[in-house]
């Protein structure tokens, strides 16, 4: 998950500065950015498979233990040839994509209702104040005991994880709502509906977002937990297959995967939260009063 | 259209902000509410506009009492509360849109009022690329494209720079003089207010403590003598026994609450 991670917070940041005169830097200047952080990850590798290498002539410790990453690459094409990385990948991805989605909507409805009625707050709240903190990898035996090992249960295990950050966000999201924002639209006739839709709603959507951010991790780390007890396909179970066998270059290409994977939902949620959030980001120009046009 | 506030009162947690507030306004009336921080301006103004009720008295708008917020009183905040995630035309449209008007009417009544305050060129863009000054006149445009017949207005200039505030008075009172709606305006400023009112409320300590008429013909010079000397009164009546340590919030029972009507 390396990949996805410092990128976000630099975005993030950079999504919710909000000086008036802030602009960003030129596109020219960006990519010189990304260039000079590309330097040290390729640094990293290259000290990995120099150390690897060194390994394999003076033996510090048993080769199998850490392949260098041109073997782990060959070992990937191998898996490759034989079907297994795509299966897998098709495999997790579906479920990922399927629970996530199904934890984000169940949370922004919820979070929904719960900010519209009263009585749903009431009783609602308190149960998932108490169910909230229980991590929710310690439910995935109780999970597959009640609903055996398809794929209802990891979906399941997925949706939760998200549910419980996206609610949290969500219903923060509507209680910071600025109540000058509110009155402004109540005096120019908006109806309850209206408030809702056109108030709340786009007032609570970057918080909805960080939720979504959050949870994306902890629903990753949900699929790969899901995919190590009781599957026979994904990501997570090319992992502990591995280790049944001791193939460390397999496990290496799975955790690759993983990263990659990772990385390309971030991602795919970054765009979404661009497309969406198109308001927060800094303009191009920035407009200064000049008196009458 | 007539505003009628009488006896009004209102306490927050055993503190009187507003007591016995009584005063008319007439239609087509520009009417400044003055007086310092913390004297209960805003307070009047949203108990005006609805967002919160009185403890005593009445509010009544061409004789019917205001219960809560209405688009025929349109409000301009200090903040100017723009929606950050419309563009300033969807901004402007907000009002005649939520009232279902068919949308080339919303569009053609949002560009006519983005035209009245000189921003039709920047429909598009979003609130934070404008400069403080605009924002606030997209905040009248908006609160405008509602055809308000009573427009409350809450320092809107309080936080520009000097010059953009004085441009932006010549510019509401061309907008005033030719829509002729309403006007309630809350200031700390004496220059402005003696510069656009048909008539100075001054606030004290949460009562009233002077209502000036003024009949001088607009533009108004800010050197006219007769207006200078409006100006030392109201200054005089502001800095008179101002207790010192006292927040200011406390009503001064003993004060005179007698109003001087100055008709010029
Ligand atoms: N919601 C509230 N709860 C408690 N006290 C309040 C509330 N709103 C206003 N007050 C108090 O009422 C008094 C008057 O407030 P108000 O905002 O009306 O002042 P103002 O005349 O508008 O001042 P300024 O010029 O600084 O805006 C203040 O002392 C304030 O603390
Ligand atoms: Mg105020």
């Amino acid at each position: 998950m390396k990949p996805g991670t410092p990128a976000d917070a630099l975005s993030l940041s950079e999504g919710r500065s909000r000086t008036r005169t802030g602009t960003r830097p030129p596109k020219g200047l960006r990519s010189a950015g990304f260039l000079m952080s590309l330097i040290p990850v390729v640094t990293f590798f290259l000290i990995w498979e120099a150390v690897s290498r060194a390994n394999g002539l003076f033996h510090w410790f048993n080769p199998l233990f850490l392949p260098a990453p041109t073997a782990i690459l060959l070992d990937g094409w191998a898996l490759a040839q034989k079907g297994l990385i795509i299966q897998s990948v098709v495999a997790s991805t579906l479920r990922i994509t399927v629970g996530f989605l199904t934890g984000c909507s169940a949370a922004v409805l919820c979070g929904i209702l719960m900010s519209r009625s009263r009585t749903v707050e009431t009783w609602l709240g308190p149960i998932f104040n108490m169910l909230g903190p229980i991590p929710a990898l310690a439910l995935l035996p109780i999970f597959i005991i009640w609903f055996g090992i398809g794929e209802f249960p990891k979906i399941l295990l997925i949706a939760w994880t998200t549910f419980i950050p996206v609610l949290a966000y969500t219903l923060d999201g509507f209680k910071s709502v600025p109540p000058t924002l509110i009155r402004s639209a109540l005096s120019l006739g908006a109806s309850g509906r209206h408030i809702f839709t056109r108030v709340m709603l786009p007032s609570a959507l970057p918080n909805i977002f960080v939720g979504a951010n959050v949870s994306l991790g902890l629903s990753f780390s949900s699929l790969i937990v899901s995919e190590m007890m009781g599957a026979k396909s994904g990501l997570g179970y090319i992992i502990v297959d591995a280790r049944n066998y001791f193939k460390m270059s397999n496990m290496f290409v799975a955790i690759v995967l993983i990263g990659l994977e990772f990385s390309l939902f971030a991602f795919l949620l970054k765009i979404l939260e661009k497309r969406l959030l198109v308001w927060r980001t800094n303009g191009v120009r920035t407009a200064v009063d000049t008196g009458k046009e | 259209m007539s505003l009628v506030v009488a006896g009004v009162g209102k306490s927050y947690g055993g503190r009187v902000v507003l007591k016995d507030v009584s005063f008319q306004v007439g239609p087509h009336e520009f009417v400044c509410i003055l007086g310092h921080s913390g004297c209960g301006k805003s307070t009047l103004l949203n108990l005006i506009a609805g967002f919160i009720q009185p403890d005593q008295g009445e509010i009544l708008v061409d004789g019917v009492p205001v219960r809560g917020p209405d688009k025929s009183r349109g409000v301009v905040f200090q903040d100017h509360a723009l929606f950050p995630w419309y563009t300033v035309l969807q901004n402007v449209e907000f009002g005649p849109s939520v009232r279902g008007l068919p949308k080339g009417e919303v569009r053609a009544q949002a560009f006519r009022y983005l035209r009245m305050v000189g921003l039709e060129a920047y429909a598009d863009d979003y609130p934070h690329q404008l400069s403080g000054g605009m924002k606030q006149r997209i905040g009248i445009a908006r609160a405008l494209a509602n055809e308000p017949d009573i427009l409350l207005m809450d320092e809107p200039f309080g936080a520009l720079d000097i010059l953009t505030r004085e441009m932006m008075q010549r510019e509401l009172l061309r907008i005033w003089l030719e829509l002729k709606t309403m006007v309630l305006f809350v200031t700390h400023s004496i220059g402005e207010a003696v510069y656009l009112a048909d008539k100075i409320l001054v606030l004290k300590n949460g009562r009233l403590a002077a209502e000036y008429l003024l009949d001088e013909p607009r533009p108004r010079s800010a050197a006219h003598p007769r207006l200078l000397e409006l100006r030392a009164d109201i200054e005089r009546l502001l800095l008179e026994e101002e207790d010192p340590g006292e927040g200011g919030n406390l009503v001064h029972e003993t004060r005179d609450s007698g109003r001087r009507v100055v008709p010029f």
